[in-house]
């Protein structure tokens, strides 16, 4: 593993985009930023800025109204970069699936990487998907260099 | 030799108004174009020349001293005609309180007999050097720009024949003065810059002109009364008027009162505090107006006698009030030109904020500090030039001072904007040459007396700090480019304008790159007439002995930064985004973004003036109170 | 310049610094995670980050951008090289200024909103701290008569005693320098995000690697400027130069941010008055 590898694998920057939670999924994000569960361990930063965001944390149901700013968001982000749908609302419209103006998951937008379920996701599976999704960079960076 | 130095001063103070009054009579554009260009260049060639030539003082003869007596008082009737035609107090006031005098000290006393009526010295040919390279470039740029500006005018009948009799008188005038060493002549070709001045405010014939241009004739005018002031004190206390007699003989409280006199003449022209109205008014002119005024003539002439006086002060408390005067005014301009909107006068408050400075450097008239002074003067008469002519291209193209306006002209107008921001970087940035001279100042400042500096290095830090943030948010905010723009447009100009922005810009950045060859060639020598050399420089460094500006290693590491610099980002290279705008970004259309119910509206950014934080009015007020309160203290500290 | 043992310590620091410069990042952030009852991250996490930016997929602003985030660190280390090699410390601090600048005007050309208004607190920054900064420095020279940084630390007193108010100054300047709470308006990487990431919004990718590195090598330029406090003793400069830097730690942990006004009137009024008052002292005890 390169030593640039190694850093993108050691420095996640994180954009959370709430597309219309509850909210409930976004407390326990920031709970996860938290002393208590101290993502910045792993090098995890909450930039909110998605020139510099490697992971976009995306919460709540894609809708008409902000499928756009997802969009454009996730446009803004170079790569490499992940996308994790957090929360079940996020994963597939959970409770508002087929509601009025809802378009259901996230996925129906942008490509997302991870999925975690959860209503409300509790910061523990947050710091996992980051894993995984840290994982799966890693997985595919091995890949191309086994071409 | 003496017959070659004689020319060229007949030929630079002659030749000018010859060709002056050769534009007047002769009517055509092009006749004008080829007299003007002519003349600049051999004035420029006449001033280079001149540097070769050593100290030498000369008499004009017979004729020429009648002829300055008579246009003298022709002047000054002018002047009361102009008065009572204004109706104007102050002007009438002011030109009788020099009639009266002067026709006595003439008829009665005959005091104007001076035995060496013009000196030509080291400090003589600099200023003509200033005077004549930047003020060439200006009145060639000028051509140019009053093609556009009498367009825009509309004007039935061309006014630029009396336009270019003055812009040629002046810098006839500014190389006399400088010449002169009988006070009186001295005293005639002031009044002539005055007039010019005045005349050349009111050119476009406006009420606001007029007024303007009244203001900045009663102040003038004070410091013709304040000359004659000091002819009467040369002559009771010396015996004579001409400034060597006077500068070394004996101080004594009366002369030092003469001299406090020369220095409000000084502070006048400058535009210092209490009088930097008028320098503010004369804005309403047209631009090289303003480019010749504040860049190489008219406040030149007040720095001028500044410099010339300073050795015969040197440790007196008039030297310090001086100081004083400069110091005040460099950081209440530096703090109000945060707040102005108009480009204008923007550049006005910087230039009289730089005058200060320079004047505060004569004022605390130590070896070091004086050479910061010429430093000074030399660099920004440049930088002042190239930023006038720059703003009055734009000006013409965007049909606006307001500096708000001016967001992200390079894009608009990449050429002038360029040119424009390296001006502004020559103002404040190192490594050019007006920094150098401020770094100067600053340990000037700390080799003096503490209960001295100490107020004084409050004021710079104050200042400085504040100069770069007005110069800084105006070239930010002059880059501020839409994506859009990302194709630029290719500008046309024409040619007087391309050659003289282009060569004032070139020639700022030579001589920034080779100031330490600057210092020992001009500088030094001038220095070492009145003081003992304190700053040594080799081809690379310039060295205060209490610190050391490596002008060859910054700039070589400067450029091999750009290129470096170049060659990695070409190298990376990228992809063009557009902004962050919240995620709303409206697409294929980089600026703009998508607000309530779906409109669509540009992104655009003001600049920072702090007006709520700076209150102009009361500052102004200030500003006169302690520049009155400290002229009052000028004259009063030769009692001690 | 002949190439003396002094000479290759010179260049080996300048070298060093911006390395210096991320170590001490990461001594920042681990050490604000246990003020924060938290682990924190690695020592060496600054430059896992500069690193992976490096890699990043190139997103520009515009085409001037990447040159001026480029000059912005060219001039950093310009201003690390004066004190490196012992040179004018004035001119030290122009060239600092000129590096803001370069930053200033990278951020503006983006013509984005959250990054021009960024750039327009860096000035309100750069209008606070400069004057006061420019005055230390002045206060250094007046009491050892010289600029050039070789013969301050030459001078046989070690300043501290003499200008112990200045280094109490040079704390509140070493806050605003390194971007930390209460002076920290301009742009943070904390949760303060009203400007996104103010000044540094439009920059991704290799541009931000540049600029942190820049802002590394002036942090440690600073840190170097407070050494001189001790000069005769080396590690006694370097104690004293990490005490600050422990001192801006607390500080950024302890105050919340300040609105630029305040921001100017606490720098001046602390500066200005604290360092008059030593000068003025020094003046009546015969010393300069």
């Amino acid at each position: 593993m390169g030593l640039i590898q190694k850093s993108q694998l050691k420095s996640p920057w994180v954009l959370h985009f709430d597309c219309g939670s509850c909210n409930g999924c976004d407390i326990e994000i920031l709970a996860a930023l938290t002393p208590k569960f101290d993502l910045e361990r792993f090098g995890i930063v909450n930039i909110g800025d998605p020139k510099q965001a490697d992971v976009l944390l995306v919460t709540g149901p894609a809708n008409k109204r902000n499928h756009r700013v997802l969009k454009n968001l996730y446009n803004q982000m170079p790569q490499p970069k992940l996308v994790i749908a957090v929360g079940t609302c996020a994963c597939t419209g959970g409770v508002f699936h087929n509601c009025p103006n809802v378009l259901g998951g996230v996925d129906n937008v942008v490509p997302v990487d991870v999925y975690v379920p959860g209503c409300a996701v509790r910061p523990e599976q947050i710091i996992d998907a980051v894993v995984l999704a840290l994982n799966k960079l890693a997985g595919l960076a091995q890949s191309e260099e086994e071409e | 030799m003496a017959i070659y130095g004689q020319t060229l001063v007949a030929l630079t103070v002659g030749l000018p108004v010859v060709s002056g009054l050769a534009s007047l009579v002769l009517p055509g554009k092009t006749i004008r174009s080829v007299l003007v260009s002519v003349t600049a260049l051999v004035l420029i060639g006449s001033s280079v020349s001149l540097l070769g030539i050593s100290e030498f003082t000369y008499n004009p003869g017979h004729i020429y001293e009648t002829a300055v007596l008579v246009l003298d008082f022709a002047l000054l009737f002018y002047f009361l005609y102009v008065g009572m035609k204004s109706k104007s107090l102050p002007v009438i006031g002011l030109s009788l309180l020099q009639l009266v005098p002067v026709a006595y000290f003439e008829f009665v006393l005959h005091g104007v007999k001076v035995e060496n009526i013009l000196l030509v010295d080291r400090l003589s040919v600099f200023l003509v050097l200033i005077v004549n390279v930047v003020g060439s470039v200006v009145v060639v740029y000028a051509l140019s720009y009053m093609e556009e500006h009498e367009h825009h005018l509309q004007l039935k009948e061309s006014r630029q024949g009396r336009f270019f009799f003055f812009m040629l008188l002046l810098l006839g005038a500014m190389n006399g003065m400088v010449y002169s060493n009988s006070l009186y002549w001295l005293y005639f070709f002031w009044e002539i810059t005055s007039l010019c001045c005045y005349e050349l405010i009111r050119h476009d014939g406006t009420a606001e002109a007029n007024t303007n241009a009244v203001t900045a004739l009663w102040m003038a005018l004070i410091g013709g009364v304040a000359f004659i002031g000091t002819m009467f004190v040369g002559y009771y206390t010396v015996g004579s008027i001409a400034l060597t007699k006077i500068m070394t003989a004996q101080l004594t409280p009366i002369l030092l009162v003469g001299f406090a006199f020369l220095a409000l003449a000084a502070f006048s022209k400058s535009a210092q505090f209490p009088f930097h109205s008028w320098l503010l008014g004369a804005m309403v002119a047209p631009t090289p107006v303003s480019a010749l005024l504040h860049s190489s003539t008219m406040v030149n002439a007040g720095i001028y006698l500044i410099l010339r006086i300073a050795p015969a002060l040197k440790g007196t408390y008039l030297s310090l009030v001086i100081a004083a005067v400069g110091a005040v005014t460099f950081t209440l301009t530096a703090i109000l030109a945060i707040r102005q909107k108009v480009s204008k006068r923007v550049l006005a408050f910087s230039t009289i904020g730089n005058l200060g400075l320079i004047i505060m450097c004569a004022g605390i008239n130590t070896s070091l500090s004086y050479t910061a002074a010429v430093i000074l003067l030399f660099f920004h008469s440049i930088s002042k030039g190239l930023l006038f002519m720059g703003a009055g291209v734009v000006e013409n193209r965007i049909n606006s001072r307001n500096i708000e306006d001016w967001e992200g002209l390079i894009g608009k107008l990449p050429f002038t904007t360029t040119v424009m921001l390296v001006g502004m970087a020559t103002m404040f940035l190192p490594p050019f040459g007006m920094l150098l001279g401020k770094w100067v100042a600053v340990d000037a400042i700390i080799s003096t007396p503490l209960a001295f500096a100490l107020p004084i290095i409050i004021l710079i830090c104050i200042g400085s700090a504040a100069t770069t943030f007005f110069w800084g948010k105006w070239l930010g905010y002059l880059t501020v480019t839409p994506m859009t723009a990302q194709k630029q447009v290719k500008e046309t100009l024409p040619t007087p304008y391309r050659f003289a922005m282009m060569g004032l810009l070139a020639v700022s950045i030579v001589f920034s790159a080779g100031a330490p060859y600057i210092i020992n060639n001009f500088v030094n020598p001038l220095i070492g007439e009145a003081y003992k050399l304190s700053v040594t420089s080799t081809l690379m460094e310039v060295n205060t002995g209490i610190g050391s500006f490596l002008v060859g290693p910054f700039w070589i590491a400067t450029v091999a930064m750009v290129l470096l610099g170049v060659m990695i980002t070409k190298k990376k290279g990228g992809v063009i985004v557009p902004a962050y705008l919240g995620g709303e970004n409206v697409p294929e259309k980089p600026l703009m973004f998508f607000t309530t119910a779906d409109g669509e509206a540009e992104a655009s950014v003001s600049t920072v003036m702090l007006q709520s934080e700076i209150d102009e009015a009361s500052l102004n007020k200030f500003a006169v109170i302690i520049g009155v309160l400290l002229i009052i203290v000028m004259f009063l500290v030769e009692v001690i | 310049m002949a190439l003396n043992t002094s000479t290759i310590i010179s260049i080996v620091f300048l070298a060093a610094m911006p390395f210096l410069g991320g170590i001490l990042m990461g001594v920042d952030r681990r050490l604000t995670a246990r003020m924060q009852n938290r682990m924190g991250p690695p020592l060496i996490q600054p430059f896992y980050d500069v690193l992976k930016l490096w890699a990043k997929e190139p997103y520009i602003a515009n085409n001037i951008q990447p040159l001026m985030a480029f000059m912005y660190l060219g001039f950093a280390m310009l201003a690390a090289s004066f004190v490196a090699f012992q040179l004018d410390l004035l001119l030290m601090l122009f060239t600092t200024a000129l590096a803001d600048i370069c930053l200033i005007v990278a951020a503006f050309s983006a013509k984005s909103p959250y990054s021009y208004i960024g750039g327009r607190r860096e000035f309100l920054v750069m209008l606070s701290y400069e004057p006061v900064l420019l005055l230390v420095e002045i206060a250094i020279s007046l009491v050892t008569g010289t600029f050039i940084i070789k013969g301050i630390r030459a001078y046989e007193t070690p300043l501290l005693l003499l200008l112990p108010a200045a280094y109490v100054v040079m704390q509140v300047v070493l806050v605003v320098e390194m971007k930390k709470s209460p002076f920290d308006v301009s742009g943070s990487a904390h949760a303060h995000q009203e400007l996104v990431r103010g000044v540094y919004t439009e920059f991704s990718g290799y541009t931000m690697a540049l600029v942190e590195v820049g802002h590394w090598v002036k942090v440690v330029t600073m840190l170097a400027i407070v050494g001189l406090f001790w000069a005769p003793n080396p590690f006694i400069g370097t104690a004293l130069a990490l005490a600050l830097f422990v001192g801006a730690i607390l500080i950024d942990n302890v105050y919340p941010r300040l609105s630029w006004q305040r921001m100017l009137k606490t720098t001046w009024t602390i500066g200005f008055g604290l360092v008059i008052v030593n000068l003025l002292a020094l003046s009546f005890g015969g010393v300069i």
